[in-house]
């Protein structure tokens, strides 16, 4: 048995999201600009493997078969393994899963892993129509049922089960939305929303405001993993990825057991955890998923940040911000930076890395972070996908 | 109260034992303005079923929807009962599936309503009520469209009932129809 290697994210690169006038392919050739750019010793023909997260580029832009076009768009020929890994809102991270898994084993040296997503469409419409048909599309979706009435409900429950209030969702968004006023790259870069402003927006999905929902969010992003022997010569101070975790556990909605307690989370969590031998106290800085609001607040929970029941005490004292317990979506999160679904996951990672490295703004720069967790979840809280990074160097 | 009666049925020398509904099926009503798709759309922006026999094993769900009737698949190895409906059971993969009616009433656990961003078809449809029906007498928590309340008078715990729908084009799907 072959002893398997040590990788590391060694650096990457976001383009700006928001509202953007340009189309999918043109996000992925912006996304190797930035790339080849913010890791200037990546040499094209260095790279043997691309994975691309992308949701669903047949709905938003009528085209399958992407991954040979973001190989084309970004200049990349890869000989190793080239494809796509759809996992709704986890597409990004399972690109970069992917991508580690396929170095661990040792079937390539030097990966990149790509997100891209394109949501505004001349008819939001039918972009609605693919968010609802990443549910159970003839049972759930066909109802009714997208992903505001879901994370809705859940809200009901959690405040009706554990009191959490409609002022502890606002902490969470005007935390993540403070944290993207200093990442030029967030959809929300220059909106300011405080306290008072997100309970005064509209109603989306009561009890859910509009500040209590991620956006629909043109966008798209690229890291580069490497092989431990061949990390020195991309960078100084790699994100090591030490731990990973994943579950999924049921598909139509009937079938959740709890709306408020998601032990899938909890499941892969300790997975993560375990195989990279630390808990959650360990954690210096969390990217969770927080598509909505009341998603942060239970994943602290699900996590072990705090115990089951008290996520809108854990935001409101402050524990998951800078100089709390952690800092939890430094970057900005979902609600801040916009959720282009399958470029998430890979701004994520790019945060991490960047947080490692020093170098972001020093209004969300988290202490001398050591170990980090990413996690998303897709669909509805159904499949949760977790990693854990340690700084090198 | 259990809103499942057990019966035994015969069918020539074998004879099995079927749950069904206490509760008198309702017959299907016409679609309210509010529910459906205006018109037919192409099937990759449809979110409702395919129906018929040449494109689902499960056809006669929407043939009991037709005729009033509430119905889902059972194991007939494992005696699960499952939603959505199945053709092969998860639990010990026996393709040995029966129907059997589901209760026709339940209460509200948990509702939403969509007030903006509705997909193609919808759009004329906010505000959009739904949530998750506590069947009685049943483990079975169902997602499913409210029909007949405002979302502001809308709470948890009001009783519903399942109420067979025909969209215009003659396909049938269900709601439920909450009774303040």
């Amino acid at each position: 048995m072959s002893e398997t290697r040590e990788v590391a994210v060694v650096g990457g690169g976001l383009t700006k999201f928001g509202v953007r006038p340009l189309t999918w392919a043109e996000l992925a050739q912006e996304a190797g600009e930035v790339l080849f750019r913010s890791v200037p010793a990546l040499e094209a023909s260095a790279v043997d493997s691309l994975f691309v997260g992308a949701a669903e580029p047949e709905r938003f832009a009528f085209q399958s078969h992407v991954a040979p076009l973001v190989a084309e768009q970004m200049g990349l020929a890869p000989h190793r393994i080239v494809q796509r890994t759809e996992l709704a809102c986890a597409s990004g991270q399972s690109a970069i899963r992917s991508a580690y898994a396929a170095i661990r084993a040792g079937l390539s040296d030097v990966a990149v892993a790509v997100g891209v997503e394109k949501m505004n469409l001349p008819s939001m419409a039918e972009a609605n129509s693919a968010m609802a048909c990443v549910l159970d599309r003839p049972w759930d979706a066909a109802h009714g049922l997208t992903a505001p009435p879901f994370f809705a409900m859940v809200a009901q429950r959690h405040m009706l089960e554990h009191g959490t209030t409609e002022d502890q969702l606002a902490d969470v968004s005007e935390k993540n939305h403070r944290f993207a006023n200093s990442n030029p790259t967030a959809q929300f870069f220059d909106k300011r929303f405080d306290h008072e402003k997100l309970l005064r927006l509209p109603m989306v999905a009561p009890p859910l405001r509009l500040g209590d929902c991620s956006s629909m969010t043109d966008g798209a992003g690229a890291v580069v993993l490497v092989a431990e022997e061949l990390v020195k010569k991309y960078t100084d101070t790699p994100a090591w990825i030490r731990g990973t975790g994943q579950y999924a556990d049921f598909h139509n909605l009937a079938n959740m057991e709890s709306l408020t307690d998601w032990t899938g989370l909890t499941r892969a969590s300790r997975e993560a955890f375990r195989t990279a031998g630390v808990g959650p106290k360990d954690l210096d800085l969390a990217e969770l998923h927080d598509c909505f609001t009341i998603s942060e607040l239970i994943e602290y929970e699900a996590i072990g940040l705090c115990p089951k029941g008290q996520g809108g005490t854990f935001v409101a004292d402050g524990r998951s911000d800078l100089g709390g317990d952690l800092v939890v979506n430094p970057r900005g999160g979902l609600l801040g930076c916009g959720h282009p679904l399958g470029a998430t996951g890979i701004a994520q990672a790019v945060e991490v890395s960047q947080q490692f490295a020093h170098e972001v703004d020093a209004k969300r720069q988290v202490p001398d972070p050591e170990w980090a967790m990413v996690h998303n979840l897709s669909g509805s809280a159904n499949v949760h996908s977790v990693m854990i990074y340690q700084r090198g160097g | 109260m259990s809103a499942f009666a057990e019966v035994t049925e015969r069918k020539g020398s074998r004879t099995r034992k079927r749950r069904v509904a206490m509760e008198p099926a309702r017959a299907p009503r016409a679609v309210e303005p509010s529910v459906s798709p205006r018109e037919r759309l192409p099937y990759l922006l449809d979110l409702y079923p395919l129906e018929s026999p040449t494109q689902t094993r499960l056809a006669p769900f929407f043939d009991a929807l037709r005729e009033g009737r509430f119905v889902t698949t059972r194991c007939r190895k494992d005696g699960k009962v499952l939603w959505p409906p199945r053709i092969v059971c998860p639990a010990c993969h026996s393709g040995e599936l029966e129907w059997v009616d589901l209760p026709t009433t339940g209460r509200i656990y948990a509702f939403s309503a969509l007030l903006a961003g509705a997909p193609i078809g919808q759009e004329a449809e906010l505000p959009l009520v739904v949530g998750l029906v506590e069947l009685d007498g049943s483990p079975l928590r169902l997602f499913g469209r409210f029909l007949g309340i405002d979302w502001r008078e809308c709470r948890i715990g009001l009783p519903v009932a399942f109420e067979a729908l025909t969209l215009p084009d003659g396909r049938a799907y269900f709601a439920f129809r909450v009774k303040p």
